[in-house]
């Protein structure tokens, strides 16, 4: 009541301000607004532009990795050939190795060429630089698999060599084959009729998906395939170690551990953990897992265990976010109608967070899935050209590559062929990542309840 | 409107203050009742007693006092209830003036049974000692079932009592220029008319806080004011 | 008729319930309760009140050890229900808990459906042998919190798709289940309107039937109407503990009376 300043209104001469009218502060304040929204715009519009920019050159480039050109090839599989002694033999058979069958292709390649009456100056050896050299590996795995063909003439589809594949998919021109050893204008002549008489084809390449890497020399044969099922593996290795030890380690860190030094000594290093280099991760795992343990080398078991040691910190850090995000009001509630503090945290906090874990869980997953570098540094980059053996236990042990390590070595190679596939391996690699972060979402969606 | 609050105990409490308003008004009434009795037959025994009772009634009204208190602190009560329990508060207070007056009439009964009687004089005072008790008895029920009606009859019935108290009045002063021996007696019972007198305007007040308490606005205060003693004088 | 009403009041003191002799905690540096000495009767409803901060809630939560989730916390005196010390090294805190129920300032049902909530406490506990009994305690509770002609044609429906205020009578069900011996309610009407609050508050006059309840409010008016006993805290002392009726209406300590007729925060 000391107060003796007049709280009244304005002074009377004081006019009063219309508010249609905007004056200078207000004015200035809007445009302050305006201009800040504009930054945000162009920021997101900014960004925006780099997403389709990626995308597009990703798909752009890494599409043409999903098609290979095939030659469909009438070929005589001659018994003097290939069984002189006509004995029928598997074994006997598999003594002629693919040189065997070279000359097979030579001579169905020339019938090939007389029968379409197209001229070329070409001899049958120079013709076969056309077709992939997996082409009478092809033939022999057709003939050791049934014996009985031999003698008949068997229709094949043959994939064309990476160079005449690069000629279809435009990669490769007339003046970029002038010095090339391999391939020349003529073959192109060839290739271009073929073509249009509809024996040289391009086609969807199922083989690029599940098939295995292929030798630097032929990329139209290489796939992807062995190393998914590489990381697939080291993706459950992963998730089966660290899901359990990841959540026990932050239950206990969150609801359990007494608050003294020592415990947040360790959360200062698990969050420090997280942000430790991949890299690093990769030299432990050798000198650890490999040098000390002596676990095999590019096994997907490694790899998974050093993937762990990285996710590990990305899922504590996450499922102890989402144990605090669970309100206290739930906790008080179950200790106060006398739950034991395990029963509070099994019944109640821990299916509360489950969405948070999971998702967290799946984040990190997907994380490891696309690491590269401690992958390169446990070898993790076998070259594994034949398909996967069928033991699926032998899986964890067998040397493996993993997908971006896949890639990795794909774009390291000299031949383009291959970076057009270092492209499409990006994009199953994205394929692979969506799904899970979609499946993350879902799972959310699926699980989330309010409180 | 709903009659019963959520809070059941808040009830109970209204009601048991209700409760001793009733009581205390049906002790009051045998107050009345007996006080004037015991005038009529000059029982001084009765008097006592109605002079012990009246201690019960005053202990009633602390009582019932408390309790507001108490409703007020606790319950904080508003708009109906905030009415009821201003009303009890001072419906309370003139029960209790009313039961002093009752007191003060057997009190003079005792010094009346000494004197003469004065013709003429006791079957007034009973009549009108019967408006007042009826007019209470009408009140406390015009409150129990909140009739405003009732109530403003009750308003209206004061006149009868201030009439029959201006005819005494004028009675008094007769027989005390007849006889100047009557005057001790007739000093004594006029003071019991004007006690009388005075529980009607009381009782009236009761009946104008029924009303309030039922509509929320008190009374016009155009009531007739037949008591007109004041302007009076002995006739020369 | 008010003789009835003053038995009603009448408040048995020498049933006590629970009793704190000495009581001081600390958080950490901080002296929150400075020697409360305390007898709660049986059957009877005790309000707690104070300004913020004067250590009501701390106080009520020594009553069932809360207190021990808080690693800081540090509790000293004797607090004992029916003769026993509840700090006593052989007492788990669990076992107590479920002697002494609490009801929380925010309706904080799990978000399981109703059945689920009521039943919870006696699974745990192990108070049903079979699903006919649970189904029975479930039904009782939930007609002793005044919730089941509500509640029970969506029993299996999530409890926190309730109203605020059948939340919390969902949240005392769920506390009553267990059948405890005391109630603890911890500014059980903060986040509910005024209806709610009645109904609440009826309710625990009801309770008052069987438990002793104890309850910590902000609201004064909230502890008038329903409480027989109240007690005053401020700055972490117990400043005046008597009958409500007195405390509203004739405080003998200064600083009771400025509190409740609103002179001091």
């Amino acid at each position: 009541m000391t107060d003796t300043t007049p709280l009244d209104a304005a002074p009377a001469g004081k006019p009063t301000k219309s508010i249609l009218v905007e004056d200078e502060r207000t004015r200035a304040r809007n445009r302050a607004e305006a201009r800040f929204r504009a930054y945000g715009i162009a920021a997101i519009a900014i960004a925006a532009t780099f997403l389709v920019i990626l995308l597009a050159t990703i798909v752009v480039r890494g599409v043409p990795a999903f098609t290979q050109t095939y030659m469909t090839l009438d070929v005589t599989l001659e018994a003097n050939a290939l069984d002189p002694n006509g004995t029928g033999d598997r074994d006997e058979i598999a003594k002629v190795t693919t040189f065997g069958y070279q000359p097979l292709i030579g001579q169905a390649l020339v019938s090939l060429l007389e029968e379409q009456r197209i001229e070329t100056p070409l001899p049958p050896p120079a013709l076969i630089l056309m077709l992939s050299q997996s082409a009478p590996a092809v033939l022999r795995d057709a003939v050791l698999d049934d014996p009985s063909l031999i003698g008949q003439t068997v229709t094949f589809e043959l994939l064309t060599s990476s160079r005449a594949d690069g000629y279809f998919k435009g990669r490769v021109t007339r003046e970029s084959l002038a010095r090339d050893r391999n391939l020349g204008p003529p073959h192109l002549d060839i290739l271009d009729q073929l073509a249009e008489s509809g024996h040289v084809e391009r086609r969807f390449n199922l083989d690029f998906i599940t098939g295995s890497d292929a030798s630097e020399s032929r990329p139209e044969s290489a796939g992807i395939g062995v190393s998914m099922i590489g990381s697939f593996f080291m993706m459950l290795v992963v998730l089966f170690l660290s899901l359990p030890i990841g959540v026990a380690a932050s239950i206990y860190l969150e609801e359990f551990a007494p608050q003294n030094r020592f415990t947040d000594f360790i959360e200062v290093n698990i969050s420090n953990l997280a942000a430790v280099p991949s890299i690093v991760f990769g030299i432990l795992g050798l000198a650890i897992f490999i040098q000390v343990m002596h676990l095999p080398q590019s096994a997907p078991l490694v790899g998974g265990l050093v993937l762990t040691l990285m996710t590990l910190p990305t899922i504590i850090i996450s499922t102890r976010a989402s144990l605090k995000s669970v309100p206290p009001s739930i906790r008080e509630a179950a200790l106060g109608v006398g739950a034991s503090k395990m029963q509070t945290v099994f019944h109640h906090v821990l299916p509360l967070a489950m969405p948070g874990i999971l998702t967290g869980t799946i984040i990190g997953l997907a994380q490891a899935l696309g690491e590269t570098a401690p992958l390169l540094l446990i070898g993790m980059v076998g070259f594994i050209a034949s398909n996967y053996p069928a033991g699926v236990a032998e899986g964890f042990l067998d040397p493996n590559s993993a997908m971006p390590a896949q890639i990795y070595e794909w774009a390291k190679r000299a031949d383009p062929a291959y970076y057009e596939r270092a492209w499409g391996g990006i994009i199953v690699l994205l394929v692979f990542l969506m799904s899970m972060n979609l499946l993350a979402i879902l799972l959310r969606r699926r699980f989330e309840r309010r409180w | 409107m709903n009659e019963q609050h959520i809070a059941s105990a808040y009830d109970r409490d209204l009601e048991a203050i209700q409760a001793m308003i009733i009581r205390m008004g049906g002790l009051v009434e045998s107050a009345i009742l007996e006080g004037t009795r015991s005038l009529d037959t000059r029982d001084v025994e009765l008097a006592e007693k109605v002079r012990r009772e009246d201690a019960v009634i005053d202990d009633l009204e602390e009582r019932i006092n408390e309790e507001c208190a108490r409703v007020i602190a606790l319950r904080a009560p508003v708009s109906k209830d905030l009415r009821i329990i201003l009303a009890v508060i001072k419906l309370s207070g003139s029960l209790e003036r009313v039961g002093d007056y009752a007191k003060n009439i057997a009190k003079r009964t005792t010094v009346l049974a000494e004197l003469g009687q004065i013709p003429g004089t006791n079957t007034s005072l009973r009549r009108m000692a019967m408006d007042v008790q009826s007019m209470l008895k009408d009140t406390l029920d015009a409150f129990i079932a909140r009739d405003a009606e009732r109530a403003e009859q009750v308003i209206l019935r004061d006149e009868d009592v201030d009439q029959l108290y201006n005819a005494m009045f004028r009675e008094f002063l007769t027989h005390m220029m007849e006889d100047p021996r009557n005057i001790t007696a007739c000093m004594h019972l006029h003071f019991i008319a004007k006690n009388i007198e005075r529980m009607g305007d009381l009782v009236t007040n009761m009946a104008e806080q029924v009303v309030y308490l039922t509509t929320g606005t008190l009374p016009d205060d155009d009531r007739p004011k037949k008591d007109r003693t004041a302007f009076a004088a002995p006739r020369k | 008729m008010d003789d009835l009403r003053l038995i009603e009041r009448a408040v048995d003191m020498n049933e006590t319930k629970i009793s704190a002799n000495g009581v001081q905690v600390y958080y950490g540096d901080n002296h929150a309760i400075k020697d409360v000495n305390v007898e709660i009767a049986d059957k009877t409803v005790t309000a707690f009140i104070g300004p913020s901060g004067c250590g009501k809630s701390t106080f009520l939560r020594c009553l069932n050890r809360m207190n021990d989730t808080i690693s800081v916390a540090r509790v000293e005196g004797d607090i004992r229900i029916d003769g026993e010390d509840i700090y006593d090294k052989r007492v788990d805190p669990v076992q107590l808990r479920a002697k002494v129920g609490m009801v929380f300032q925010k309706p904080n049902p799990f978000p399981k459906s109703i059945y689920d909530n009521v039943a919870y406490g006696p699974k745990i506990h192990g108070l049903a042998r079979n699903k006919a009994e649970l189904d029975e305690i479930v039904e009782r509770a939930l007609r002793r919190a005044a919730l089941w002609n509500e509640a029970k044609d969506r029993l299996q429906e999530p409890g926190t798709g309730l109203s605020g205020g059948q939340q919390q009578r969902l949240c005392i069900a769920r506390a009553v289940a267990t059948e405890p011996e005391v109630l603890l309610m911890d500014e059980p009407c903060s986040a509910l309107d005024p209806i709610a609050t009645a109904q609440v508050e009826e309710l625990i006059d009801e309770l008052r039937q069987s438990y002793s309840v104890v309850i910590v409010t902000h609201s004064m008016q909230q502890a008038a109407r329903v409480s027989q006993m109240t007690a005053f805290f401020h700055l972490g002392n117990l400043v005046e503990y008597d009958e409500t009726g007195t405390i509203f209406t004739n405080p003998s300590d200064p600083r009771t009376e400025s509190y409740i007729s609103g002179r001091i925060g």
